[in-house]
């Protein structure tokens, strides 16, 4: 084949019309341009808000992680279960996920990233300058939505992009809908482990029915990098020798800002160690051998891991407990403390998954069942699918259960982000686009309307 | 080489020169590509086997260098499968549309230059490729309000949801499962707000009730557009296939589904094994008929009827035995038989192959009875000797003949010729007796034991039958010896003295006839309590007999008195006689 000759339009369907794709989560939000292959953006949701001069000031992207600046605080417009809690600064770190990568030299306002320290007499003319310029101006943009997103919630979104970024086209499609396009699948049963819950989206022909579940990793107290001074490494189990730098009251930044370090650690501590007991049956269960499972577990090799202070362990079977709550309740690890409720026997996955095949037409449950899509960051804990099959087989013994999970691990951590950028650079997609005139026309409404 | 080297300088040797030059010079000639020569004399000769890749940017293959380069640029384009007249942008090759996709290269600079402008002006006006594939699912035509009051009018359904429900069907293109699952529809009270009060209850659809619906408008309207007698032969099945829509039996089908759904994994494999067991059992049948068919050809041999007078002696014998083995050789055997096929008479061990067979094929059997069973059917098919228990002799029929009479009988004659008694009058009598007992005389199953108990019923019914015909004889000889008697008296009333003899004899008599009677009713009870549960009839008609026959023997009783002592004598003069 003659490489300059492009391929022909109808061989894959593709039409690119440089659209950007915009997928925010809990944790991350992810943006991109809709045909490649990953999001060239990749923000953590949360931002960074102190006060400098009097005056209010955000910080977005990475630099939150290591700017302890006194009385900053870190806080979240999203909310545990996926929708938008805070508007304004929803807005406002969307906005800086595609401009501070994508749209570049038409980025946004410059005092929003909190990197340009303008005289506080040039701002009224600057004002007006931006608010002319709108920073999608030409670029039709997808979003992404949880399938439990209220209505009203939709229509925030679509005012946000039609008015405050001026977008020529919209629309706004269920994630879990686009993580079985990910998977070249136009039905199948999306179990997606995200980083603050839990959903399961039964898809059918690109429309979707939901159900979703919340969970969050059980906090532990760890003491965050920035206030490490100086640290000795110590044998495994030992107490750490630290020097801890003290921050003076007025300098130290806010608890949030700790808070959200911590979990940064135990994320990291999730990816490296935890893993998912892969089955069969539960960790308590007895296995095939006749030794119980836990047995098994316990001897196999445990995995170190060195936290901020140089405290460090070797995890054995603790760390199979740690997530087996999402298989069964029982082995869940109590806290008291946790803000979250303890998982009930209707939230772990194969229960989940149980109830949503319940509420779809008989006739299409075998299908789903043998098309699990499995997305999501948290998907990719050690041992997931393996343990998932062994459940969705002992739980249905009859239909073939086949689990199709990218092995990279890009696909499965953007797996509705690649849907997106699969489906807004379809030709035959772009035909479903809300247009700015359509958006004039019959008004915000017509989102419920038009993304189904 | 190296190492040799090494050592000669350690040991002060000389060089040995020859060689050394001819290597440089090959070295010298292997050098890689991507390396300069100043770079690769500094490795010396002795350069660490590494690979060098020059990361070179490849460019465009040569024969394209002639090619012109043509250009893309950002086209806006509308999108005929939109209303709005949205206009996007996207990269198209230039004047892309226009041209052959490959003209020759100067005829390209020539009108490369003409084209240019005109394409700028006109980009939108050719059709987008992807608007053709905008197509919507076929749904039936709007009613209007006469042919809804004529037609569709229904109890269940008002006109708005009627409505309702066609706009979710258009909306959603006929996927029924999502329509079943937005289907939110509310009556709109509003509109008669005095009316009732009371707020109906939110009526739940089923997708059955809704696609009953649904089907039943569409092949309504579908006969107001084309009467049924003019429909074309697809639309009349459509029509035929939508009217015929039973929501009671799609539901029904899916309760069964989503039984089978819900199936526990015993249940699965269960279903599982039985499959394979079937599987088994077709394939099986079909090895099990071509070697049946295969033994009936062997055993349907023509009667020869050429001269046997030269197999009557041994060497003839050996002769024939040698024809048949090299004729058995050049068959083709059937590899179904594997390693049995080695033993030389494979008439023989098919029948037992295929009881053997029969017995693991029937499907009702559980695996655990299946076990025991197969457990001593295959050590049987081998040749080697095995004695059996008597258990297993009684399950597989094997029987220990003393002596064989040649050629082939049936059970069954043998029982009926029992029956044939050698007179003829004592064969009916037989016959009438075994219709009294309601056995036939052609047994229905002549099974082995049945057979046994059937002789024994004949014998004792042969037996009554002969104390019968004494005891009629005998009464007879009472009748003529009392008539005597009375003849007797009439002429010498006054003679008596022979009376004392008579009580004994008449004991030893009865004695002796108890002693028959009693023995044959014990044979006829005997013989039911042995025989299977179908010859309890004949136990119940044995009693009968018995029965009937004790007024006979209390007749006896008084009137025979004298008779018996006559009757022995009678016999024994009759075996004196032969």
């Amino acid at each position: 084949m003659n490489p300059s000759n492009p391929p022909q339009a109808a061989e894959y369907g593709g039409d690119e019309v440089s659209a950007i794709v915009l997928d925010p989560g809990y944790s991350t939000t992810r943006a991109g341009f809709a045909g490649e292959d990953a999001p060239k953006s990749l923000i953590p949701t949360y931002y960074a808000k102190y006060s400098a001069d009097g005056q209010e000031k955000f910080i977005f992207g990475d630099d939150i992680y290591v700017s302890p600046r006194p009385g900053l605080s870190i806080h979240n417009p999203i909310g545990k279960d996926g929708i938008v809690e805070d508007w304004d600064m929803a807005e406002k770190v969307w906005e800086h996920s595609f401009t501070s990568r994508l749209t570049g030299a038409k980025a946004g306002n410059p005092f929003n990233n909190g990197l340009n320290d303008i005289p506080a007499e040039e701002l009224p003319t600057e004002m007006e300058v931006e608010s002319d310029e709108k920073p999608l101006a030409d670029s039709p943009l997808l979003m992404t939505e949880p399938a439990w997103n209220p209505a009203k919630a939709r229509e925030k979104t679509i005012e946000i992009a039609m008015e405050k970024w001026g977008t020529p086209a919209f629309y706004l499609a269920r994630s879990g809908v686009l993580a079985a396009f990910a998977s070249g699948k136009a039905s199948g049963l999306v179990v997606d482990i995200g980083a603050s819950n839990i959903s399961i989206t039964p898809v059918h022909d690109g429309m979707t029915r939901a159900l979703f579940k919340k969970n969050s990793p059980q906090p532990i107290n760890i003491t965050p990098h920035y206030l490490i001074s100086s640290k000795t490494a110590v044998e495994a189990g030992q107490p750490a020798q630290v020097k801890y730098k003290t921050f003076a009251a007025d300098k130290a930044p806010d608890a949030t800002y700790r808070a959200l370090l911590e979990e940064r650690t135990l994320s990291e501590f999730k990816e490296c160690v935890v893993q998912v007991w892969p089955g069969p049956n539960k960790l308590s269960a007895t296995g095939p051998t006749g030794a119980s499972n836990e047995e098994m577990a316990r001897s196999s090799p445990g995995r170190p891991f060195e936290f901020p202070d140089g405290y460090n362990q070797l995890f054995g079977v603790d760390r199979f407990r740690v997530v087996e709550s999402l298989f069964d309740v029982k082995a869940a690890i109590p806290d008291p403390d946790s803000p979250v409720p303890a998982p009930t026997q209707a939230q772990t996955i194969p229960e989940l998954i149980k109830a949503s095949l319940g509420g779809v037409d008989v006739d299409i449950r075998p299908h789903l069942l043998a098309n699990v899509v499995v997305t999501g960051g948290s998907s990719l804990l050690y041992g997931f699918t393996d343990r998932l099959n062994h459940e969705l087989m002992q739980l249905f013994p009859g239909p073939r259960v086949r689990i199709s999970a990218p092995g990279n691990t890009a696909e499965r951590r953007f797996g509705s982000w690649i849907g997106g950028s699969i489906l807004a650079s379809l030709g035959t997609f772009h035909q479903m686009w809300i247009s700015k005139k359509e958006y004039d026309e019959h008004g915000a409404n017509i989102v419920e309307k038009r993304c189904k | 080489m190296a190492a040799a080297s090494d050592v000669r300088d350690m040991l002060d040797l000389p060089a040995e020169g020859q060689p050394r030059p001819a290597k440089k010079q090959k070295v010298v000639e292997k050098r890689p590509e991507g390396i300069t020569r100043e770079l690769y004399a500094l490795l010396g000769e002795r350069a660490p086997p590494i690979a060098i890749n020059e990361n070179k940017y490849k460019g465009r293959p040569k024969f394209m260098n002639k090619l012109r380069v043509r250009k893309w640029c950002m086209t806006p384009f509308a999108n005929k499968a939109r209303s709005d007249g949205l206009v996007l942008n996207h990269w198209q090759r230039e004047h892309e549309s226009t041209r052959p996709p490959a003209p020759e290269p100067n005829q390209m600079e020539l009108d490369g230059a003409k084209e240019e402008g005109k394409e700028e002006t006109k980009p939108t006006e050719q059709e987008y490729a992807f608007a053709k594939y905008n197509i919507k699912a076929r749904v039936p035509r709007q009613y209007t309000d006469e042919e809804y009051n004529r037609h569709l009018k229904s109890d269940d359904w008002s006109r708005e949801e009627t409505d309702y429900l066609m706009n979710l069907v258009t909306e959603y293109d006929l996927r029924w499962v999502i329509i079943a699952d937005r289907y939110d529809y509310q009556r709109h009270l509003d509109l008669e707000p005095d009316a009732n009060a009371i707020v109906p209850a939110k009526q739940y659809r089923t997708m059955e009730q809704m696609k009953s619906r649904f089907y039943y408008i569409a092949a309504t309207m579908l006969a107001i557009e084309h009467p049924p007698s003019e429909m074309s032969e697809a639309e009349f099945a459509l029509h035929e296939q939508m009217l015929k829509y039973d929501p009671d039996r799609e539901r029904d089908r899916k309760d069964l589904a989503a039984l089978q759904l819900n199936r526990t994994a015993d249940e699965v494999r269960e279903e599982a094994m039985l499959l394979e067991e079937l599987k088994r059992i077709t394939s099986n049948e079909q090895n099990f008929i071509t070697e049946r068919r295969e033994l009936y050809s062997r055993l349907e041999v023509p009667i020869s009827v050429g001269n046997t007078a030269m197999y009557q002696s041994s060497q003839g014998l050996s002769q024939l035995l040698q024809t048949l083995l090299q004729a058995d050789k050049s068959k083709k055997r059937r590899s179904i038989l594997g390693p049995e096929g080695a033993i030389p008479s494979p008439v023989g061990q098919t029948p037992t192959q295929a009881t053997a067979l029969g017995r693991a094929e029937t499907p009702s059997t559980t695996a655990a009875t299946k076990d025991t069973k197969k457990g001593p059917a295959a050590p049987q098919a081998q040749p080697a000797v095995r004695t059996l228990t008597p258990a297993e002799e009684a399950r597989y029929g094997v029987q220990h003949h003393e002596r064989l009479s040649g050629g082939v009988q049936f059970r069954s004659d043998r029982a009926q010729k029992l029956t044939q008694a050698k007179s003829n009058v004592q064969t009916q009598k037989l016959a009438s007796a075994l219709a009294e007992l309601e056995i036939p005389v052609r047994l229905f199953m002549p099974t082995e034991r049945v057979c046994k108990d059937f002789e024994k019923l004949i014998q004792s019914v042969n037996l009554l039958l002969d104390a019968r015909k004494v005891a009629e004889k005998v009464e007879s000889e009472i009748r003529v010896l009392e008539a005597a008697k009375a003849e007797r008296e009439r002429k010498n009333a006054p003679e008596t003295g022979k009376d004392p003899e008579h009580p004994e004899v008449k004991t030893e008599a009865d004695d002796g006839a108890n002693g028959v009677l009693g023995s044959t009713a014990a044979n006829a009870t005997e013989a039911p309590a042995e025989g299977e549960t179908g010859q309890a009839k004949a136990g119940e008609a044995a009693a009968d007999t018995t029965a009937t026959e004790t007024p006979v023997k209390e007749d006896g009783n008084h009137k025979r008195s004298a008779s018996v002592l006559s009757s022995v004598s009678d016999k024994s003069s009759k075996r004196q006689r032969r």
